[in-house]
């Protein structure tokens, strides 16, 4: 389903990516993990094309999204995206923030926004905060609201930038459940996490990312049990 | 907060639609608003063979009493010895007069360009004037004075040498102290209220005045006393202009001729020079501050607050939407719009908006051959400048807003422009409401500058106000206490707006 064929990204001298190449098959669960500062984000963000790979190309279905010629808006559309901070529009209700999209890029009705919406909501669990602002919500609330958002564009694939990094120990659990959830729902998805258990157990293949490479790509039992290199050896010895 | 945006949209409407209504109706809505155009011809005589009924244009500037001011006690009709002479010879002639209400110095422009027909404003003959215009016989010569405190002993021109003398820039007494600069301090001011505070105040001995002038200040003022000063044998008195060339003046002429005859004109005089000893309202026995001159005349100055409001209502709105577009530019990837944005700022916010007002007012009929409202051009003016302001205020708004909700919305595949005007810049008004809100009390009271090109605001209520009592504070104090109280409600407004705001806090 994702293709990904060499890709580098500098910013300006520094050097973030080094030539990375892999498939995602559709339905796959991936988890990247790695040290910081290891290209982890960024390569994430190269696959809806919030950064621009400086080289190499990303093909979806068959559709090369690193051609300017495609039209990012429609691949976007279709890759959800949800992100550490969570991002919510803070001058919108829950509600509001889910429909805004679906209204506005897809022209569905009010209704039938507003009725999705709160099937959204119901499904990670937060029915009942439908007409509050984000600025009441806890932050696991938030950030359960911002995966409910994406998920309204009714995305084929879903990108997790971190998504339980800025959350207060408490509340990781309640959003590791509804990624789990959606992960057994069959959607395709990557995942940067530093979550080591959720990544060995939810996880189809696990990435690991180091100085910018693609160190391993392994089934999750393969990765924590033999880990391939030194340096994933290390890294799991530090984390685990 | 989408809806809020509808809003913003609808409002945006309404003022391209009135825009369009007043630019479309020209003078129609400035008339409305200036209340200074009167067509008070009503009985001109069908029969009458000259006219036929055509309607004339008269350009006056209605400031000069008693030649000619607007009554703002009865409605704000233009009235005075001026209207009454010029009626009299429409009404001999069969014309229906129309009157349109202008500064005293775009009245030969307007000749010039026969926006009116004739122009009767207590003008005076003169060389410079005889070269671009054309003039009837003279109907009154006034005679020059010298205003002081009273006690003052300065009685004649040869008593002023070595004192502090003041007169009208541009008015014919000028040429009175033409000869004195060199034994006296000679000061020009704009407006006669302005000399006549100057004596009260003891910056300035006298000051020479045209004997109506003289009358009605000292009338009013107590603590004054004027001397009429001999004819000058140069003078050519008052007369009523026309275009170069036009029939109109050998008619009026023959006309004005027969009224000297039979003694017409010398009553309409006396009416209304016996008229200003008269006026018992003007008689104040006191020299300090005296209120009660401004009754009957407080329902004209409120209606400059509608003005004043609806001014700083469209001046506000157009400066924040042209203000946002431009903000938008400057944080464009398109390097000429980036350009643009950048230079237009420099240039408005380098220059006086009263130049600006000035430019647009009285270069746009000469660049565009459309003779722009004077609403209109202030409201241009003002917004154009406004905006400069506002598009550096609200990029700063903009680029206060987290960068994560840009990539949210980019994620989520909506449109740039959706994004800026649905979830950036609700975001950054709210930043920057306060600053906001201080633009628009700034407006309400720079809008008083558009009194300058002639908008009866409060500003130039008062001024009427002034010349009609011959008192120079009372009438300012009251629109001063007006525009006070309009910030206030401003301001209690923009903190319930923004207490609405922060809900989402």
């Amino acid at each position: 389903m994702i293709k990904v064929d060499n890709i580098s990204k500098t910013f300006g001298k520094l050097a973030v990516l080094h030539g990375i190449s892999t498939t995602v098959e559709r339905g796959e669960v991936v988890a990247i993990i790695g040290p910081s500062g290891s290209g982890k984000s960024t390569f994430l963000r190269c696959l809806n094309l919030l950064e621009v790979p400086t080289s190499g190309t990303i093909t979806i279905d068959g559709v090369d999204i690193t051609n300017p010629k495609t039209d990012m808006m429609q691949v976007r559309q279709r890759i959800g995206m949800v992100f550490q901070h969570f991002h919510l529009f803070p001058h919108m209700t829950v509600i509001d923030n889910i429909t805004f999209a679906p209204m506005r890029v897809k022209g569905l009705s009010k209704e039938e926004a507003r009725a999705k919406g709160l099937q959204l909501l119901e499904r990670v669990g937060l029915a009942d905060k439908a007409d509050v602002y984000p600025s009441k919500l806890s932050g696991g609330q938030k950030q359960r609201v911002a995966i409910a958002r994406s998920l309204a564009m009714d995305p084929d694939i879903m990108l997790f930038d971190e998504p339980t990094s800025a959350l207060d120990p408490e509340m990781v659990k309640e959003v590791l459940a509804v990624i789990r959830d959606l992960a057994s729902s069959g959607m395709t998805m990557l995942i940067v996490t530093h979550e080591m258990n959720f990544a060995r157990e939810a996880a189809d293949t696990i990435y690991f990312l180091d100085g910018g490479r693609l160190i391993e790509r392994a089934a999750p039992e393969e990765f924590f049990v033999r880990p391939q290199s030194e340096r994933a050896a290390r890294f799991l010895e530090q984390v685990l | 907060m989408s809806k809020w945006f509808k809003r913003a949209v609808t409002s945006l409407a309404a003022l391209l639609l009135l825009l369009g209504i007043i630019g479309g109706t020209g003078s129609g809505l400035l008339t409305a608003v200036t209340g200074s155009t009167l067509a008070i011809a009503e009985g001109a005589e069908s029969t009458a063979t000259t006219g036929g009924g055509q309607t004339i244009v008269m350009g006056t500037s209605p400031d000069y009493p008693p030649y000619e001011n607007t009554d703002a006690k009865n409605g704000g009709k233009v009235v005075g010895l001026d209207i009454d002479i010029a009626q009299a010879i429409a009404d001999k002639l069969g014309y229906k007069l129309e009157i349109s209400g202008m500064d005293f110095s775009g009245l030969i422009a307007a000749l010039q360009t026969e926006r009116v027909d004739f122009v009767m404003s207590a003008m005076s003959v003169t060389e410079e004037r005889k070269q671009s215009i054309d003039f009837s016989d003279s109907y009154y010569a006034a005679r020059n004075t010298i205003v002081s405190k009273k006690d003052s002993g300065l009685t004649t021109m040869a008593s002023l040498e070595g004192k502090n003398v003041g007169v009208q820039l541009g008015s014919t007494q000028e040429e009175a102290v033409a000869g004195m600069e060199s034994t006296s301090k000679i000061t020009k001011l704009d407006k006669i209220p302005n000399l006549i505070q100057e004596i009260k105040a003891g910056r300035m001995d006298a000051a020479i005045v045209e004997d109506a002038v003289a009358w009605g200040y000292t009338d009013a003022n107590p603590d004054l006393q004027f001397t009429i000063l001999d004819p000058n044998p140069n003078d050519l008195g008052y007369a009523i202009a026309f275009p170069k060339g036009s029939e109109l003046t050998a008619q009026f002429n023959a006309e004005l001729q027969k009224m000297k005859d039979n003694g017409e004109l010398q009553a309409i005089i006396d009416k209304w020079f016996g008229a200003l000893g008269q006026d018992d309202s003007k008689k104040v026995s006191k020299s300090g501050l005296d209120f009660s001159i401004l009754d009957g005349y407080v329902g004209y100055i409120f209606k400059g607050i509608f003005v004043t409001l609806l001014f700083t209502f469209v001046s506000a709105l157009f400066g924040f939407i042209w203000g946002a577009i431009l903000s938008l530019f400057k944080i464009s990837n398109i390097a000429p719009l980036r350009w643009f944005a950048t230079a237009y700022t420099s240039v408005f916010r380098g220059t006086p908006l009263l130049l600006q007002l000035f430019l647009i007012y009285y270069a746009t009929p000469q660049l565009f051959n459309y003779d722009i409202p004077a609403l209109l051009a202030a409201g241009l003016a003002f917004g154009l400048n406004s905006a400069a302001y506002l598009s550096e205020t609200i990029r700063g708004g903009i680029m206060a807003v987290d960068k994560g909700q840009r990539e949210a919305a980019i994620a989520l595949g909506i449109p740039y422009k959706t994004m800026m005007f649905s979830i950036i810049l609700p975001q950054a008004v709210k930043n920057i409401l306060p600053a906001l809100v201080n633009e628009c009390v700034a407006l309400v009271k720079e809008s008083s500058l558009v009194s300058v090109i002639g908008v009866a605001d409060l500003m130039r209520r008062a001024s009427v106000v002034q010349a009609a009592t011959f008192r120079s504070f009372e009438a300012l104090l009251l629109i001063g206490a007006i525009y006070y109280v309009l910030v206030l409600l401003l301001t209690s407004l923009a903190g319930l707006l923004e207490r609405r705001m922060r809900r989402s806090d």
